[in-house]
């Protein structure tokens, strides 16, 4: 065992470092929240410019084939300023799924263009009914003389707004399966709206959607192959909130230092040195269990399910008390949108609420 | 002793029941349902309907207004006014500034500010704090100088819920800068369209934005504004203070709140049970309501006037710890039901009943949890912090 970053991951991680000192303050990323696009293109440019949207991703596509500690060290800098584009959902998400997929056309036209930087894909698969089942699909595609009708409604479409495609799951004879439809596609409605930590998400309408052949993405093993994807983008996710919280344990000590109370700062307070002291033992053990994850997120299905719905648990966990805390710490201030420490709140309690919750991953994990 | 509610008891619960289901009207208790504090508009029709009804500030002496209820009663009297989504909003002039006036104010004050705020006409705001004064209160700086018939105050207050939707704030000021930081403060009444007051609202994370800024720039206010005795600010504010605590066990609130997470995990299904018969959703709201049984009896206790053993101030800084933080609890269990569906963003901009944007329709009930679940972060800040309220307990109860 050998935990040490190679050279090259070492350079990314500067790399990385280097963009969000310069680039993502917190008042620039309010600047992009403002523009109501949910992510700066300029950004997304960038991180084409400097391969970030090749890591992980086969060579033949213009990829740099790698393992997954370089997206996770992408994620966890990411979190730490609470980055707003799309990385996580289109280069670990979906870029994953095109990159299992039977139809080999589409699979290489669609990451070629992806690690360009010029395609974002979105996948369009949750519905309201299925709370986090992967396996509850009731969008129907009825075979037609020419290819495809789809009906049914997407919700919960995660970067749905910025995606010039759309993976789209549907029952087909009884089975699930995938298409790659583009979002102007006639019949085929996207619906944005906000969550809570600032990114946009997307209802997607399928009303009389014709598809061809040849926007069957795949049909093989689908519930499987979005599961090992989905365990992916929740690692990914977990790296994220490790960065955020690293931020917000920072944050805190620092506002500790400055502010004084009773002619003293709030550091000199024991009640405040255990608090900032229980924030650290958390983020010790999310990054632990983000190692468990790394270690077991290319082995077989139920080691895979185990160390990534451990990881999930625990990072929820430790992200609520963390992000808990740091409010606590930081007094009415911290209930402020002008002060940054509640939005990493937000952002961990909807990364907690999205790809399964707690009690979920609990149970993933007792049966794996 | 004797646990029980009377058969009178009983009988009076069913009137006031009544009462509020012929005249709350649906679009005010909507707006409750939704944005757990709402308009102030709905709040000013609502009280003006109870106290048509004589019952418009129930825990006021008889000759100011309020009934002669039992505690019991109003108890009772609050439970069915939050069971049924009525306003309870104006809680910082009827809880706070009133008792004040009735306890310290001059006649003249009692009879100029009591009764339009009775009747819902005059909104209050609190000033206390400051940006350097949270917790150490006693540290504020905000002055106020006499100068002939008149106070003129210069400062900067900040966290004024409701402010500029309010007619009058109650403010605590600096009145003599020579003595104790305690025995200089003064509290005084000022209008919030008094020349030289302005506000700048803060946004806050739970996507609203009811908390203010003041600030104070040589705003003059007639000498007979200031309540009580120059120099007694600091006493009248703690006494104020231990009302607020007395009321911050938010037993009412809690109890609504947790009704709706059982409204909700019965409305969503998984893998076709209801979320509420599933064994870890069913035991996971079982263990917050054996905590909420027993803060309904804390509350109980301290309205019946038991004698406790220990400090009343330290039992009510108890009350204070677990009620703040039951409100965390009840609204995550919101959000917890709720799962994927919390994590929609629903902004203060949205009129309950109107669709929110284009597109597919959410569930009703997935409108406010995941707001109110953010909003209950500030419930361990507010009025006294945790970390505050545990010194009270340790210098009370252990003379630390």
């Amino acid at each position: 065992m050998d935990l040490r970053l190679t050279d090259e991951q070492e350079m990314l991680r500067d790399a990385l470092t280097r963009f969000i000192q310069e680039c993502y303050s917190f008042e620039q990323r309010r600047a992009i929240v403002a523009g109501g696009q949910g992510f700066s293109a300029e950004h997304w440019r960038t991180f084409a410019d400097l391969g970030w949207l090749a890591l992980g991703l086969p060579e033949e596509a213009g990829g740099i084939p790698s393992s997954f500690i370089e997206p996770a060290l992408v994620a966890e800098a990411f979190g730490s300023a609470l980055v707003l584009e799309p990385y996580a959902s289109n280069i670990v998400l979906t870029s994953r799924i095109l990159d299992r997929a039977d139809n080999a056309t589409l699979r290489h036209e669609a990451l070629s263009a992806m690690t360009e930087g010029k395609l974002r894909v979105a996948l369009a698969h949750s519905e309201q009914q299925a709370r986090y089942e992967l396996d509850s699909v009731r969008t129907t595609a009825r075979p037609d003389r020419t290819g495809y009708v789809l009906h049914g409604t997407k919700f919960l479409v995660l970067d749905g707004p910025s995606a010039h495609k759309l993976v789209v799951s549907a029952l087909l004879a009884g089975s699930i399966v995938l298409f790659l439809l583009d979002r102007h596609t006639p019949g085929l409605k996207v619906y944005p709206y906000r969550l809570l930590d600032d990114t946009l998400a997307a209802d997607v309408v399928l009303e009389d959607v014709h598809a061809t052949d040849a926007e069957i993405l795949t049909r093989t093993d689908v519930v499987a192959l979005l599961e090992e994807a989905r365990d992916r983008f929740i690692l990914a996710k977990v790296a994220e909130t490790l960065g955020g919280m690293e931020r917000v344990l920072q944050i805190s000590g620092e506002y500790a230092r400055s502010r004084s109370q009773f002619g003293q700062p709030l550091f000199k307070f024991q009640a405040t040195q255990h608090r900032l002291a229980e924030m650290f033992v958390e983020v010790q053990e999310t990054r632990s269990i983000l190692y468990c994850g790394l270690a077991n997120i290319d082995s077989g299905t139920p080691s895979r399910r185990r160390a990534v719905s451990a990881a999930k648990v625990v990072a929820a966990n430790a992200g609520r008390i963390v992000g808990g805390l740091g409010i606590q710490l930081h007094g009415g201030m911290g209930m402020t949108e002008e002060y940054s420490v509640g939005h990493y709140f937000k952002r961990f309690i909807t990364t907690e609420k999205l790809c399964g919750d707690t009690d979920y991953h609990l149970a993933r994990l007792a049966a794996a | 002793m004797n646990f029980g509610f009377s058969p009178e008891d009983d009988a009076f619960r069913a009137e006031v029941r009544a009462f509020i289901r012929a005249h709350l009207p649906p679009d005010v208790a909507l707006d409750v349902h939704h944005w757990y504090n709402p308009k102030l508009s709905n709040y000013r029709r609502w009280q003006r309907i109870l106290s048509e009804r004589g019952w418009g500030a129930p825990h006021w002496p008889k000759e100011y207004g309020g009934s002669d209820w039992s505690p019991v009663r109003k108890h009772i009297f609050m439970q069915e006014i939050y069971a049924a989504d009525a306003p309870d909003a104006g809680w910082q002039g009827m809880f706070m500034l009133a008792p004040v006036l009735i306890e310290f104010g001059s006649q003249a004050q009692r009879e100029r500010f009591l009764p339009p705020m009775l009747r819902g006409e005059e909104l209050w705001c609190q000033g206390f704090s400051e940006p350097g004064a949270g917790s150490d209160l006693a540290n504020l700086k905000t002055s106020a100088r006499l100068e002939g018939d008149e106070y003129v105050i210069t400062g900067q207050k900040i966290w004024t819920s409701d402010a500029v939707h309010c007619d009058w704030g109650f403010f605590l000021v600096r009145t003599d800068s020579t003595v104790k930081p305690q025995r200089g403060l003064s509290f005084i009444l000022v209008p919030t369209n008094a020349p030289g007051l302005t506000f700048r609202p803060i946004h806050s994370i739970d996507a609203r934005s009811e908390l203010n800024e003041a600030f104070l720039e040589q705003v003059r206010v007639p000498k007979e504004n200031l309540v009580g005795e120059p120099g007694m600010g600091w006493t009248y504010a703690k006494f104020l203070l231990e009302k607020e605590r007395t009321t911050s066990a938010f037993l009412y609130f809690n109890q609504r709140q947790f009704a709706r997470a059982k409204a909700i995990a019965s409305q969503i299904r998984v893998n076709d049970v209801r979320l509420i018969d599933t064994p870890s959703f069913a035991q996971k709201l079982a263990r917050v309501e054996a905590d909420l049984m027993a803060l309904e009896w804390s509350v109980l206790r301290i309205l019946a006037g038991e004698k406790n053993r220990h400090n009343l101030d330290a039992v009510v800084s108890a009350l204070k710890i677990r009620g703040s933080e039951m409100q965390q609890r009840v609204t995550d269990l919101q959000i917890e039901a709720l799962g994927p569906m919390a994590t929609r963003r629903y902004a203060d901009a949205f009129v309950p009943g109107d669709s929110p944007s284009e597109g597919p329709d959410w569930p009703p009930y997935t409108i406010g949890p995941a707001n109110l679940f953010l909003n209950t972060r500030a419930a361990t800040i507010y009025g006294g912090s945790r970390e505050i309220q545990k010194n009270i307990i340790a210098k009370l109860v252990f003379g630390a």
